[in-house]
């Protein structure tokens, strides 16, 4: 038996809406529903990948950074250091100088000193030597009028004055 | 028979026949047919189950299998076309549209294996368009309301009424009759050539011209045509109901 060839049969129609309803759930849960889970399981892997990637990137960044400044830092610190023995250096040649010149000034002052207290005793042993000439000549001269008492005194006093006249002219 | 037969017209010649009824019950006074076209769909759907299970069991993020690719491209395609017809808004109806299209092609096409074509009852495709008939009416009266919706019925002038309920019932009407027509007569071209072709094999004792003709034609009323329909018909709906829906999205 078949049905006419164009004819409308609700038993057909309603059993073709059933159907159609059961493909579409097929579809929307054995193709649409899996495939869908899985592309957002993928773009979230894709997003955490690319979220990795960027905390891997800031942390090589950072490093970098890091090397960086200390390298820096260690060129800074070899400036100070140089500088630090550059100063050290100048402050010894300083010193060096320093103890030179005051050394060679205390020679010169000990020198100076010496020069004077040699002096000092050539001219106390000139006034004996002086003092003595004068005293032998007196008494050559005369002899027996003026005892050796009043001749010292004599002597004595015209020596003082001589010295004073001499400390007076140095003056 | 001779080939004057067929010039005359053979009296048992051709005859094309409707879906043929395996058995009938009567619900409530209504008789309901268990048809050729009702069955051959529940062997489509068994067809179509198993293919998308396997398409899409095992599915991976990445090292992709090539069934993955084709279930990721179908699935993609589908969204797109639906989003390109109707807006983002109506992405969840792109199941549906994937299901009436494969549906649709698939009942075309049963008729390659020698069964009786789905798309070749008129019930069917009338099923379909009554689906897309009551979405379209549906969103009308969702985006309007159904004030607006009944007011659209007497635009731009009540006397415009019977006109406008005229059009909203044709629309299924031509959507069902329109892809019913084509896959039915592909079906009847065809069976006028075999026909043709057998007289002629008679006639010359060569049976070469059944082999080769009938199968270039099919590709013709089969493939291209049982594919076209298909298509027709969900751009047909999906434009329908973008249009009920009224929102264009920019």
């Amino acid at each position: 038996m078949n049905l006419d060839f164009l004819t409308i049969d609700v038993g057909t129609i309603l059993f073709t809406l059933i159907n159609t309803f059961i493909i579409f759930l097929v579809f929307k849960h054995l193709l649409f529903k899996r495939v869908d889970d899985i592309l957002e399981k993928r773009r979230q892997e894709v997003t955490t990948t690319y979220q990795e990637a960027d905390t891997a990137l800031a942390s090589a960044k950072a490093d970098q950074e890091k090397y960086t400044a200390a390298l820096a830092g260690a060129k800074e610190e070899a400036a100070q250091i140089r500088t630090r023995a550059e100063q050290r250096a100048r402050q010894q040649s300083d010193n060096i100088l320093e103890d030179a010149r005051r050394e060679a000034q205390a020679a010169r002052e000990k020198a100076m000193q010496d020069t004077e207290r040699e002096k000092e005793q050539a001219r106390t042993e000139l006034k004996g030597e002086i003092s003595d000439l004068a005293l032998e000549l007196a008494q050559r001269i005369m002899e027996k009028e003026i005892n050796k008492e009043d001749h010292e005194r004599l002597i004595g006093d015209f020596l003082q004055e001589i010295d004073t006249a001499g400390e007076g002219g140095k003056a | 028979m001779h080939i004057t037969d067929f010039l005359r017209g053979s009296p048992d010649g051709i005859d094309v026949k409707g879906p043929g009824v395996l058995c009938s019950f009567d619900i409530a006074g209504v008789t309901i047919n268990l048809t050729e076209t009702v069955v051959i769909s529940w062997g489509i759907i068994l067809a179509v189950t198993l293919l998308l299970a396997w398409l899409t069991h095992d599915l991976k993020t990445k090292d992709i299998s090539k069934r993955q690719v084709v279930a990721e491209w179908i699935v993609t395609t589908v969204y797109g076309l639906v989003e390109d017809s109707m807006g983002k808004r109506w992405r969840w109806f792109a199941p549906y549209i994937g299901a009436l299209f494969t549906f649709s092609i698939t009942g075309s096409l049963v008729s390659m294996i020698g069964l009786r074509s789905v798309t070749a009852d008129f019930n069917a495709p009338l099923a379909w368009a009554l689906v897309t008939f009551v979405f379209i009416h549906g969103t009308n009266i969702k985006t309007h309301g159904l004030g607006g919706y009944l007011k659209g019925y007497i635009d731009p002038v009540p006397v415009m009424l019977p006109i406008n309920v005229l059009s909203e019932v044709s629309t299924p009407v031509s959507m069902s009759l329109r892809h019913f027509g084509n896959v039915v007569s592909g079906m009847v071209i065809t069976s006028l050539l075999y026909f043709a072709l057998s007289v002629v094999t008679k006639s010359i004792g060569v049976a070469f011209l059944t082999i080769g003709v009938p199968a270039v034609l099919s590709l013709y009323f089969d493939l291209f045509s049982g594919f076209m329909q298909a298509f027709v018909f969900i751009m047909l709906t999906m434009a329908y109901i973008s249009n009920a829906d009224g929102r264009q999205e920019a």
